[in-house]
């Protein structure tokens, strides 16, 4: 009994240091837990005022399209998934606009958005399962940008093609 | 003529008492089990601790807990992972540990097998943030298996090498064999 005693000390003891180092985070939790949607919904509003609801979701596009894009450079490509995915390997020319880090990230790539207006927005994610390529497409839908695809295969489709793929620092 | 003193199995043989090959074996065989539990905890407990928020949406994606205490344990489950691998190192503290890894191990085998039985497939975030895939989740489930049967196996060891020093603490040590 004096071990489950020490367990249950030692469980109450992590829970105090893990709020402790929370405390002190540069970007600490809050109490209660928020979907990614409502974190991502919270970083929109810091960006326009009052974004318009009911828009029509991005249309998606297949890996031929997709290919075609990143190789005659034809459209702007966007990574969603988080800044350490995207160091260990991304698309080609693809810059990274993560859904956790938008409004922070969308500022840092405006100058490249504003110069590229005319060309038409493909953003990808993880692939399979993954939502954060329709979330920045319809964010950047919000925005005021018209054409903005989502390619659903994303890295899993592109790295199992054994296409070139590139590394490195967020750009 | 053999005996158990202080959970060590001895004879004597020429004048001198010394552990069968057996009894040697079983002397390193829990420390080495504790190490190498304590170096998976550590592992596991280090890479979390620095994104919990990755491991919130991780924990959020088993659809078992409610919002108000997904957070909380995002920040306490890495620490106390690390805190499980310190006290396994430690030999006065080993015992604790073994029973916290085996506790612990349960309830992470519990989690994943209700996503598996429910049809989820996820990233259960046991060691940073990954794809989410079901063959994973199967193989996470295995590793689960074995390490509570290790760290069950080390803390019942321990627990009777503990009775065992009281037995002989109280003069009655218990005999085994001629």
């Amino acid at each position: 009994m004096r071990d489950v005693d020490g367990v249950l000390l030692i469980a109450l003891i992590s829970l105090a240091a893990g709020f402790s180092i929370n405390r002190f985070s540069t970007r600490p939790l809050p109490l209660v837990y928020q979907t990614p949607e409502q974190r991502f919904d919270a970083e929109l509003t810091s960006l326009v005022a009052a974004p318009p609801f009911a828009l029509p979701p991005a249309p998606t596009i297949g890996f031929p399209e997709f290919r075609t894009a990143v190789e005659k450079k034809s459209a702007l490509i966007f990574d969603a998934r988080p800044a350490p995915f995207f160091i260990q390997g991304h698309v080609p020319g693809a810059l990274n606009l993560a859904r956790d880090d938008f409004a922070h990230d969308y500022q840092r790539l405006s100058a490249v958005l504003k110069a590229a207006s005319d060309k038409p927005i493909i953003v990808y994610c993880s692939g399979g399962v993954c939502h954060d390529s329709r979330l920045v497409a319809n964010a950047l839908l919000t925005l005021g940008f018209s054409d903005v695809r989502v390619f659903t295969g994303g890295w899993e489709v592109w790295s199992a093609a054994g296409l070139p793929v590139s590394w490195g620092a967020v750009r | 003529m053999g005996s158990v003193v202080g959970g060590r199995a001895t004879r004597l043989v020429g004048g001198r008492t010394v552990m069968s090959p057996d009894t040697r074996t079983h002397n390193y065989l829990v420390p080495a089990i504790a190490a190498a539990l304590a170096a998976l905890f550590i592992y596991a407990g280090a890479g979390k601790v620095r994104d919990p928020l990755q491991f919130a949406d991780a924990i959020a994606a088993f659809a078992i807990l409610p919002a108000t205490v997904i957070n909380m344990l995002a920040l306490s489950l890495p620490v106390f992972e690390i805190a499980c691998g310190l006290l396994l190192l430690v030999p006065q503290t080993r015992k604790i540990g073994t029973l916290a890894v085996a506790l612990s191990s349960l309830i992470f085998f519990a989690a994943l097998l209700s996503a598996l039985v429910r049809g989820l497939t996820l990233d259960c975030g046991c060691f940073g943030s990954g794809a989410p895939s079901r063959p994973r989740m199967w193989l996470e489930l295995g590793l689960d298996v074995v390490l509570f049967s290790s760290s069950l196996f080390a803390y019942c060891r321990l627990l009777g090498r503990d009775n065992n020093v009281t037995l002989s603490a109280s003069g009655s040590p218990s005999r085994i064999g001629a």
